[in-house]
Order: C-alpha cells, then sequence, then structure tokens
C-alpha cells in the first residue's frame, strides 16, 4: 500500500470518530457521568456513615438526565418534595404511631393527595408532588414497625438525598456539560425554519391536509417542549436567567402566529373550495412580497442577526402590504356585501399575521441583549390538567396504598413493608408518562433483570471483595448496562428499573450483612409489586383509556368558554398556551385511536379558530375610543355579548340546535354591527366596527363549515354565507 | 469561633451553618455577576461558580479550623 491511498483512510478515520463522537459518544459519555456521580454519592455517604448509601445511589439514577439543566430542576424539586414528605411522615408518625391501621388510612390519603397533585401539575412541581408522596411512604412504612426510629431515619434520608443531589449536579454540571440551554437555542432557531416553510407552503397552498395537520400537532408539542426547556434551563444558566420573560414571551407569540396562520389558511381553503378563485386571486399581490421575504429563511435555522433583519423588513413589509391591500380593494370595485366581508377577514388576516412575524422576530432578535424592555412580560404559561384524571390517579395510589398495606399485615411476611412501598413508588413514578401500564410492565422487566444480577453479586461476588475499588470494579457493569439502557427510547422503562432496583436491594449498608434469604425475599418482593403495580394501573381506569381522551376533549371544547369569559389580563397566552398544552396531551394518550385523534384535531382546530376570534373582537372592544357610537350599551356591543353565551352554549354542550342559535346570534351581531359600521371612505385600520364586523364573518364561517366536528345542522344550511 | 454551635439546644457543627450561609452568599453573588455580565468572560461558567462557592465556603471554614 502506498501513502497516497493510506490518506484518505486517516481522513475517514478522523471522520469516522468526529460521527462517533455526535452519536455514540455522547451516550458514553453519559453513561460515564451516571456511574461518577453514583459512585461519588456512594463514597461519600460510605465516608460520612450514614446508614444506607444505596438511597443516594438511587437518587443519583433517579435525577440523573442527559442535559444538565432538568438535572438541575430535578434535584431542586427533589429535595424540595422529599422535605415536604418527610415533615408530613414524621408528624403522621407522631400522631399514630400505636394504630397501624389508622396509620396507613392516613399515609394512604396523603399518598393519594400527592399522587394527584402530581397529574395536576404537569411539570417539575409535579415531581415534588411525587417525591413528597414517595418519601413519605419510604419513611411511613418501616416507621410502622418501629416508630422510635422514624425521626433519625428522617434525617438520614435527607442527608443521603442531599448528598446524592449535591454530587450529581456537580457531575452534570462540571463533566463535559450538555447544556439545556444549547438544545434550548438549537430547537428555537431550527423552529422558525420549519415554521417559515410550513407557512411557504400553506401561502402557495402546496400544503395537503396531512402535512397540515402534521404541522400543526408538531408545532403545539414543540410549544409545550419548549416551555418545558426554558424552565429547567433558568436553573443552569445565570444568561437564559436574565432572558427568561423574553423566551416565555417568544414562545408565546410563537403560539400566536400559528394560530393567525391557521385561521388565514382555513379562511383561504374555504374560499377555494367555494370556488371564489376571483378574490383569492385579488388578494394574491398582498401576499407575494411576504412570500419573497419568507423564501430564503426556508428551513434555515433563523439566528439573532437574521432575525433581526427579519424585523426591519417586516415593518417596511407591513406599511406596503397595507398599501397594497388598499389597491387590492379599490381594483375589486362595486361587490356585495358577502365578498366585500370576505375580503376585508382575509386582508386583516393577512395583515395581522404580518404583524405578529413583526413581534415575533423583535423578541427574537432582543435576546442578543442581556437586558431588555421586551423583558417586561406579565403572562404565564399555563399548563392544563383534566381534575378529574389527576383525581383518578390520586385515588388509584391511595388505594394500592391500602391493599398493598393490608396484604402485609395479613401475612407479616417480612418484605411486604418493600413490596407495599414500592408499589406507591412505581405509580407515582409512571403516573405522569403517556403510557403508564407499558412503562410500568418494561420497569418491572428491569426489576427482573436487576434481581438476576442482584442475586448473583450480592451472594456469590460480594462476600468475596474487599474495599470501595473492588466494589466498584463488581457493580459497574451492571451499572453502565442500566444507564446504556435509559438513553435508548425504546427501553426506556427498563433502564431505571435495572438501576433502581439494583442499588436499592443489592448494594451494601453501611453495615454490610451478609442475608441470603432477605435478598431473596425482597427482590420478589420488588418484581411482585412491580408486576402487580403494572396490572393495577392497566385495571383500575387507565389512564390511556377513552374516557380520559373524551374528558380532554371537553376540556378542550371548554377553551372557547375561556376565550369568551376569563379575564383579560393573561389571555391571550392563557388560551393558547393551555389549549396547545391539552392536545399535546390528548393526543398522546390517544396513542391507539387514529380516529380519536382526528376528531380531537378537528376539535382543536374549530377551537383555536373560534376563540382567536373572540380574543380579537374582545381585544378591539377595549380598544374602543371613548365616543358615544361605541358605548357598552349601543346594540351591536350588545349582541356580540349575547353571541358569546351562546357561543358558550355551544361549546359546552354541542347540539345541533345549539349550533344553530349561536348561528342565529352571529348573524344577528353582523346585522347590527353592519349597520353601525363606519364609511368605506374610512381607512380599514381607523374603522374599529369593521374590524370587528370581519372577525364576526370569520366565527360565522368556521360555524358553518361542513367539515367541523359539531353536529350537523337541523334544516339545510341558508344561502346567504355559503 | 466555636465549633459548634447550640440551636435551640441541638449542638450543629459550625461548619454545617457556613454551608448554608455560603450557599446563600454565592447565590446572590451569582445573580450580581451575571446581572454584571462577567459569565460572558468565564471559559466554564459551571465550573466558575463551584470554584466560587468552594473558594467562599472554604474561606469561612477557615475561621472555625485554622
Amino acid at each position: 500500500m502506498n501513502r497516497t491511498s493510506s490518506l484518505p483512510g486517516a481522513e475517514m478515520l478522523r471522520r469516522a470518530t468526529l460521527e462517533w463522537a455526535r452519536s455514540d459518544g455522547v451516550t458514553w459519555v453519559y453513561i460515564l457521568k451516571v456511574m461518577t456521580a453514583a459512585y461519588l454519592a456512594m463514597w461519600l455517604a460510605m465516608r460520612l456513615e450514614l446508614p444506607s448509601p444505596s438511597t443516594a445511589c438511587v437518587t443519583v439514577f433517579i435525577v440523573m438526565q442527559p442535559q444538565s439543566g432538568h438535572v438541575f430542576a430535578k434535584s431542586f424539586y427533589r429535595l424540595l418534595g422529599s422535605l415536604i414528605g418527610l415533615t408530613v411522615m414524621v408528624t403522621l408518625v407522631a400522631l399514630f404511631a400505636q394504630e397501624r391501621v389508622l396509620f396507613l388510612l392516613s399515609a394512604a390519603l396523603w399518598i393519594g393527595l400527592c399522587t394527584a397533585g402530581a397529574a395536576r401539575y404537569r411539570d417539575y412541581r409535579g415531581y415534588a408532588c411525587v417525591l413528597a408522596g414517595y418519601t413519605a411512604t419510604l419513611i411511613g412504612i418501616p416507621a410502622t414497625t418501629l416508630p422510635e426510629t422514624a425521626f433519625m431515619e428522617a434525617i438520614w434520608r435527607l442527608l443521603e438525598i442531599s448528598v446524592a443531589v449535591g454530587c450529581s449536579t456537580l457531575v452534570s454540571a462540571v463533566i463535559l456539560p450538555k447544556t439545556t440551554t444549547a438544545a434550548l437555542h438549537n430547537a428555537l432557531y431550527l423552529r422558525f425554519g420549519a415554521f417559515a416553510a410550513f407557512l411557504l407552503d400553506g401561502l402557495r397552498r402546496k400544503l395537503e391536509r396531512r402535512a397540515f395537520v402534521a404541522g400543526s400537532v408538531r408545532f403545539s408539542s414543540e410549544a409545550v417542549g419548549l416551555e418545558a426547556l426554558r424552565a429547567a434551563s433558568s436553573f443552569e444558566d445565570p444568561h437564559t436567567r436574565l432572558r427568561s420573560g423574553r423566551l416565555a414571551r417568544l414562545n408565546s407569540e410563537f403560539m400566536t402566529l400559528t394560530t393567525r396562520f391557521h385561521a388565514l389558511h382555513q379562511l383561504r381553503e374555504r374560499l377555494h373550495r367555494q370556488g371564489r378563485e376571483d378574490l383569492l386571486a385579488a388578494i394574491q399581490p398582498c401576499v407575494e412580497p411576504l412570500e419573497q421575504l419568507l423564501e430564503p429563511l426556508r428551513n434555515r435555522p433563523l439566528t439573532i442577526e437574521d432575525a433581526a433583519r427579519l424585523a426591519e423588513r417586516l415593518e417596511r413589509l407591513s406599511v406596503e402590504t397595507r398599501a397594497a391591500i388598499r389597491t387590492a380593494r379599490a381594483c375589486l370595485g362595486t361587490v356585495d356585501e358577502e365578498t366585500l366581508l370576505d375580503f376585508d377577514s382575509c386582508a386583516e388576516l393577512l395583515y395581522r399575521l404580518i404583524d405578529d412575524l413583526h413581534n415575533y422576530s423583535l423578541t427574537h432578535a432582543s435576546l442578543a441583549a442581556h437586558r431588555h424592555q421586551r423583558e417586561q412580560w406579565g403572562q404565564d404559561f399555563t399548563p392544563k390538567a383534566n381534575l378529574l384524571a389527576a383525581t383518578v390517579a390520586g385515588i388509584r395510589a391511595g388505594l394500592m396504598i391500602l391493599l398493598f398495606g393490608a396484604f402485609w399485615i395479613l401475612t407479616a411476611w417480612p418484605s411486604g413493608g418493600m413490596f407495599a412501598l414500592n408499589a406507591v413508588a412505581v405509580t407515582s413514578l409512571v403516573s405522569s408518562s403517556p403510557n403508564p401500564p407499558r412503562i410500568a410492565l418494561q420497569m418491572a422487566g428491569g426489576a427482573a433483570i436487576a434481581s438476576v444480577f442482584g442475586i448473583v453479586v450480592g451472594l456469590f461476588v460480594l462476600p468475596q471483595i474487599d474495599g470501595f475499588t473492588m466494589l466498584v470494579l463488581v457493580t459497574a457493569p451492571v451499572i453502565a448496562f442500566g444507564a446504556f439502557l435509559c438513553t435508548r427510547p425504546r427501553w426506556a422503562g427498563y433502564g431505571p428499573g435495572v438501576l433502581i432496583f439494583f442499588a436499592f436491594a443489592s448494594l451494601p449498608a453501611n453495615r454490610t450483612l451478609f442475608d441470603p434469604s432477605g435478598l431473596i425475599n425482597n427482590y420478589i418482593a420488588l418484581v411482585l409489586s412491580m408486576l402487580v403495580s403494572a396490572a393495577l394501573i392497566a385495571v383500575i381506569l387507565p389512564p390511556n383509556a377513552p374516557w380520559l381522551w373524551r374528558r380532554l376533549e371537553r376540556d378542550l371544547r371548554r377553551r372557547v368558554v375561556y376565550a369568551v369569559s376569563a379575564p383579560a389580563q393573561n389571555l391571550v397566552t392563557g388560551f393558547e398556551s393551555g389549549t396547545r398544552d391539552l392536545v399535546v396531551q390528548a393526543y398522546g394518550l390517544a396513542a391507539r385511536s387514529p380516529e380519536a385523534q382526528e376528531s380531537l384535531l378537528r376539535w382543536m382546530f374549530l377551537v383555536l379558530e373560534v376563540g382567536h376570534a373572540v380574543i380579537e373582537l374582545r381585544r378591539e372592544q377595549d380598544a374602543l375610543p371613548a365616543l358615544p357610537p361605541y358605548a357598552a350599551e349601543v346594540p351591536w356591543r350588545r349582541a356580540i355579548r349575547a353571541m358569546g353565551r351562546a357561543l358558550i352554549r355551544l361549546f359546552v354542550q354541542p347540539s345541533a340546535e345549539n349550533r344553530q342559535r349561536a348561528l342565529d346570534a352571529v348573524q344577528q351581531a353582523i346585522d347590527s354591527a353592519r349597520e353601525a359600521a363606519e364609511p368605506y371612505a374610512l381607512h380599514f385600520e381607523q374603522a374599529p366596527v369593521r374590524r370587528v364586523l370581519s372577525y364576526l364573518h370569520f366565527i360565522r364561517a368556521s360555524l358553518l363549515n361542513p367539515h367541523s366536528p359539531l353536529p350537523p345542522l337541523p334544516a339545510p344550511e341558508p344561502r346567504h354565507a355559503a | 469561633m466555636p465549633r459548634e454551635i447550640a440551636l435551640h439546644g441541638v449542638y450543629l457543627p459550625t461548619v454545617t451553618l457556613l454551608f448554608l450561609i455560603a450557599l446563600g452568599v454565592t447565590w446572590g453573588l451569582d445573580r450580581v455577576l451575571a446581572w454584571i455580565g462577567l459569565y460572558r468572560f468565564t471559559w466554564h461558567p459551571a465550573l466558575f461558580r463551584i470554584c466560587l462557592f468552594v473558594c467562599l465556603y472554604g474561606g469561612m471554614a477557615l475561621f472555625v479550623y485554622s
């Protein structure tokens, strides 16, 4: 072989190494980090003579995540939750130490409450609730037999958890950190590129319905995911914390943007279906400049400098579009009222879309500065969870602890305590995942694998060795294997199962005991309780069953009630974020049934359309000048309020009759607003009633849409809105 | 400084208390430094913050054991 042919080999080797470092390398670094943190925590716990170093290890396995921001957030809430749980449990032990039944009852109540809380708050606060319940059981159950040790147990546990939390945060922050901030920026930049492509395809009508639906679902779930990233990364990075308000604002503005685009798209699709190509052609000259502006941004990450440039251009474009719309209307000539309304709705939506894009790019560009006035942002992302689902989760957890506790008392099984405890831990840990029975089953599989390793290591290997180094060498393969499983999404449940249960049962306590029967008993209890919990989760009102997504669908419809009647303060962000959060949840839960997902999405589209128009109506009315024709008691404003009530009735109880009534109310509002409308000589932006009219028209069109999920109208449709 | 402090009849090592105090001081300093924009000039902000904490805590502990 000569030199020239060996050179590409070296180059290829280099490239392959880089490729490996990007994909598998990341996994190996993560495994290394998990092991470092776990052994550091274990060594410290042993050095400080804490009674059970295995608790510290388990905590490390629970909080360790590939991205450091998530580790910080989880650690913080883990400490908080444990503190609350311990306080409650020590109180309960002090109250009911002599009465085992009463104690179990009150413990079941507390754990049920915590699990319900975990299902209610769908972020890290939920995690704190899980931990409050879980830690309480961990202390409470052994305390039923030995109440006098409960207080010291609680203190030791808290120390062990603090040691573990400290080690995991230290390791994930310092050793080759993979920051959440980087992930957040990456997601932000890429998202806009994808949205620009989506927008362009939509404007050019190249978007099929399926692609449109997929895009909407994708952007919704990205909005929800971005909020989680933001919450985690403000724990991690001081610079992100300074920008936290702007990031929240950016996400909210993005949601507004997608809703607006969605409304425009639906309107244009409807015009297309009705064969109104002349009208679409009339508006086309106003759309083209926007298309040209966005074309270079298609599928390209939007950097901060790009955003600043984009904002400048959009500002100019906004002025130009206003002029273009005026010209287009003049070209339209004299047409009937309906056509004019359609044109006005379309033009208004287009103009506002450009305005939203401008706002978004301004906020994006403002991320460059440390301090910026756009940081002042009083609106919060509001996750929505179903109260009933949360209650059911709580009742399920409470029942389980009662059942398992009763079994333990009746059989006097030495490992019964662990059996009960583990079941609770599992139910609460899996209650927030989209498919709890599956994850619980996977964790049971993990526990089974752990028991094989654990018994071999515990019976044959641990008695042979001496010293911490040997302990590390002996247990490292199992832990590395478990950590590897954690990084594979398909086996995500197995990884924690292996790690947690191996550490829990097999790692030596600080006064090492050789107790083969106890070890085997414990593993039997662990695997059995995992299986029983998985079965119970699947049987007692499973969260991914139809009842839940139907409840969520109902909650989704009630978002319109929110849009009509919620206080104006957090209205837009509250509506947009809550609606998306509900859809993302329900969509994940209904994964098995495509029809349910389809119906859900149709409701989402309708709710977003109507809700968005209602919110715009409310804003227009709030911004009205204090003149007699705009007073609160003029007929058209009264008619709009009546329409709001009719819409509430319709969305709380969708029936053909209510649909007809809502349509009549909208028609009534349109008629009375038309009487009050400003003359056409006035510009659109100086004519609030005409803008109101365009949104009313939009609502009517949404309600009349034959593809909407509303029950079909009783009589054949009147021709008026076509 | 005394090596142990009585807190409502419970003896605590002074360093435990100092640990908490150092955590609080670091948190406050961290906020100020981030506001000034110092972290733009650090190579590894997380490491910098940890070192800051270690220095503060170590310095405080030296008053107890020296």
